[in-house]
């Protein structure tokens, strides 16, 4: 990396990742257990 | 860093304009149907006062998936590549020719499915799944736009080998290695649809065979279905690094993380197309089980392609005066609609992500897979993702190869807003009605077994539809107007490729080398595909005699 990037942090890049990773977290864990809620299939 | 002054001659221009021209030409016709699907949904069937033209909801749909899932992204890629490899390498096609047989291939290809298509004769849907079965024409214009494809790479190969004869040593350019290594991909990718229309369904539909094996056939099929997101991925990627760093005022973050991403991509595209596969019988739950972890490892190179690009809008937005965590957002150029368009297809993308690893999870898939949730996830890829930065792409570079300025900025604009704003309300409610149940490929608006809960969803697919009708058209009369109307001012238009920060001549030599990558993308096909592959081959049971389900 160049000179310029090394003073230059990203943290508000790492902010937004941080916020992805935290948001499929919850999006995905909410999937998951909404449809776990409803229980499973039972074969007849 | 050297500066990349080339320009385009007047044929190469011309030549990109045309593959536009056609790609914008089937976005026009496939976008009818959008709404009309939508609308369906909502409640208000419009179809039947269709009836002379076009027959039924899956005639629409089928429209709809072929025209803008396949050709409007397979004819702009290939222009938007050709251009990238020419800026890129600072020369013009080796064999200008091979290009053109290519290019028109295609647009045979694209004549000859057109027509069952129109004549309902191949309502198949865009997977075109046997037993179903089209008219043979149909799928011998696949196959030819497939061809034709694979020979404008081919004449990106030999340009690009002229350039390395011509350069020994030297790093080759992003923007060119990018776009090769997205058409390998996609030739790798593509030998699954290949091998399976031209073996079992173009000889099926001349009544060379009686049947087909629709297990061998949808595995042939997601051989190349999954990784032709990543062919509509990669190019709106290849802006993002190559292009949109000088559209913002900054330059590229990293060279070699970005190379880096494109290697892994090529690596790890092809071989996780059971991941589409949960629920078919014929496949092995181990070999689910690998092509989901597989699928798990594209998002290494995705996040780095998160990180990389948002990286270089954040350095760019702070030189422009952006200030806190978050400050350099509002300091991009967002009146720059070609800027804007990239910003809002990316933040769409974020929640195409997310859907997308949920999608992947064998139990989470298990329950989602024929829902109405898919559609919703893909609206979020290929219709946002892509197509927004496509468009974006295109309000630069069609004011460069017509040399008119772009007659209206503001209407760009509201092409931009109005799209994001409808796919917000549509994919959402889209995911959501899934969610709780309503199945996708299907007329809902017929089906008697509507619950009250899906209502009000269902009526937000239909507004958030419409809206992007008039988002699509704004942007598809804009561009006409630009390409046509003897109004437009003028416009000396340079293509904004963009430098990044270090030199790429400092980037690591093994990023620029070919073998050890694809040596390893065989092997690793070889091993996720090889024996499932000999296992269905050997199996296989010509037995299904296929009909017309329309």
């Amino acid at each position: 990396m160049s000179e310029n990037n090394q003073e230059f942090k990203p943290k508000g890049t790492m902010a937004i990742l941080l916020i992805f990773v935290l948001t499929l977290i919850l999006l995905w864990g909410s999937v998951f257990l909404i449809l776990l809620s409803r229980g499973m299939t039972v074969g007849v | 860093m050297s500066t990349n002054t080339y320009e385009l001659s007047a044929a190469e221009k011309k030549f990109v304009g045309w593959h536009v021209f056609f790609a914008v030409a089937a976005l026009s016709v496939g976008a009818l149907f959008g709404p009309l699907q939508a609308l369906e949904h909502s409640g208000l069937d419009l179809y039947p006062y269709l009836k002379p033209v076009f027959k039924s909801y899956y005639q629409g749909l089928t429209l709809h998936g072929v025209l803008n899932a396949l050709v409007w992204t397979t004819f702009f890629i290939t222009g938007f590549l050709t251009l990238a490899v020419s800026k890129g390498l600072e020369r013009p096609m080796k064999y200008p020719k091979l290009n053109a047989v290519g290019f028109w291939t295609m647009v045979v290809g694209l004549v000859t499915a057109a027509i069952p298509l129109l004549l309902d004769e191949a309502s198949v849907l865009y997977t075109f799944y046997p037993p179903m079965k089209a008219n043979w024409a149909f799928y011998l214009g696949l196959t030819l736009v497939v061809v034709g494809s694979w020979i404008e790479g081919y004449g990106m190969y030999y340009t690009f080998a002229a350039w390395r004869k011509e350069n020994p040593g030297v790093r080759s350019p992003l923007a060119a290695l990018g776009s090769v290594i997205t058409m390998v991909m996609w030739q790798i990718a593509t030998l699954g649809v290949a091998v399976e229309i031209l073996t079992m369904l173009l000889p099926w539909s001349l009544g060379l065979i009686e049947g087909t094996d629709p297990q061998l056939a949808r595995t042939y099929f997601w051989f190349t279905g999954h990784p032709l997101v990543y062919f509509w991925l990669l190019p709106a990627y290849l802006s993002w690094y190559s292009f949109l760093p000088k559209q913002v005022g900054g330059k590229l973050f990293s060279d070699s993380l970005a190379r880096f991403a494109f290697w892994l991509f090529l690596l790890l595209s092809v071989p996780l197309g059971f991941h589409h596969q949960y629920v078919d019988p014929g496949v092995p739950a181990g070999w689910k089980f690998l092509h989901a972890i597989l699928t798990y490892s594209v998002f290494l190179p995705s996040m780095m392609t998160a990180f990389t690009v948002v990286a270089t809008l954040e350095k760019a937005g702070r030189a422009r005066g952006g200030k806190g965590l978050f400050g350099w957002l509002r300091t991009l150029p967002w009146n720059n609609p070609s800027v804007t368009a990239q910003l809002l297809g990316g933040i769409l993308f974020f929640f195409g992500g997310i859907g997308g690893l949920a999608n992947a999870s064998y139990n989470v898939n298990l329950v989602l897979h024929n829902t109405a949730w898919v559609p919703g996830h893909f609206h979020l890829t290929v219709a946002s993702a892509v197509t927004m930065s496509f468009m974006g792409i295109t309000y630069w570079l069609v004011p460069y190869v017509t040399g008119k300025k772009l007659i209206s900025d503001k209407a760009a604009h509201w092409a931009n807003w109005l799209w994001f704003t409808g796919m917000v309300i549509f994919s959402n409610a889209m995911h959501v009605v899934g969610l709780l149940g309503a199945p996708r490929r299907t007329p809902l608006g017929l089906a008697p077994y509507i619950p009250e809960e899906w209502s009000g969803h269902l009526l937000r697919v239909g507004i958030g539809g419409t809206i992007m009708f008039f988002g699509i058209y704004t942007y598809i009369i804009l561009l006409a107007r630009t390409a046509w109307s003897k109004k437009a001012e003028a416009a000396d238009v340079e293509i904004p490729l963009a430098q990044a920060e270090q030199d790429p001549q400092n980037t690591p030599e093994w990023l620029d080398k070919w073998v050890p990558w694809l040596v390893g993308t065989v092997v690793l096909l070889i091993v996720a595909y090889g024996p499932q592959l000999i296992d269905q081959i050997s199996n296989i049971s010509l037995n299904a005699p296929g009909g017309r389900v329309w």
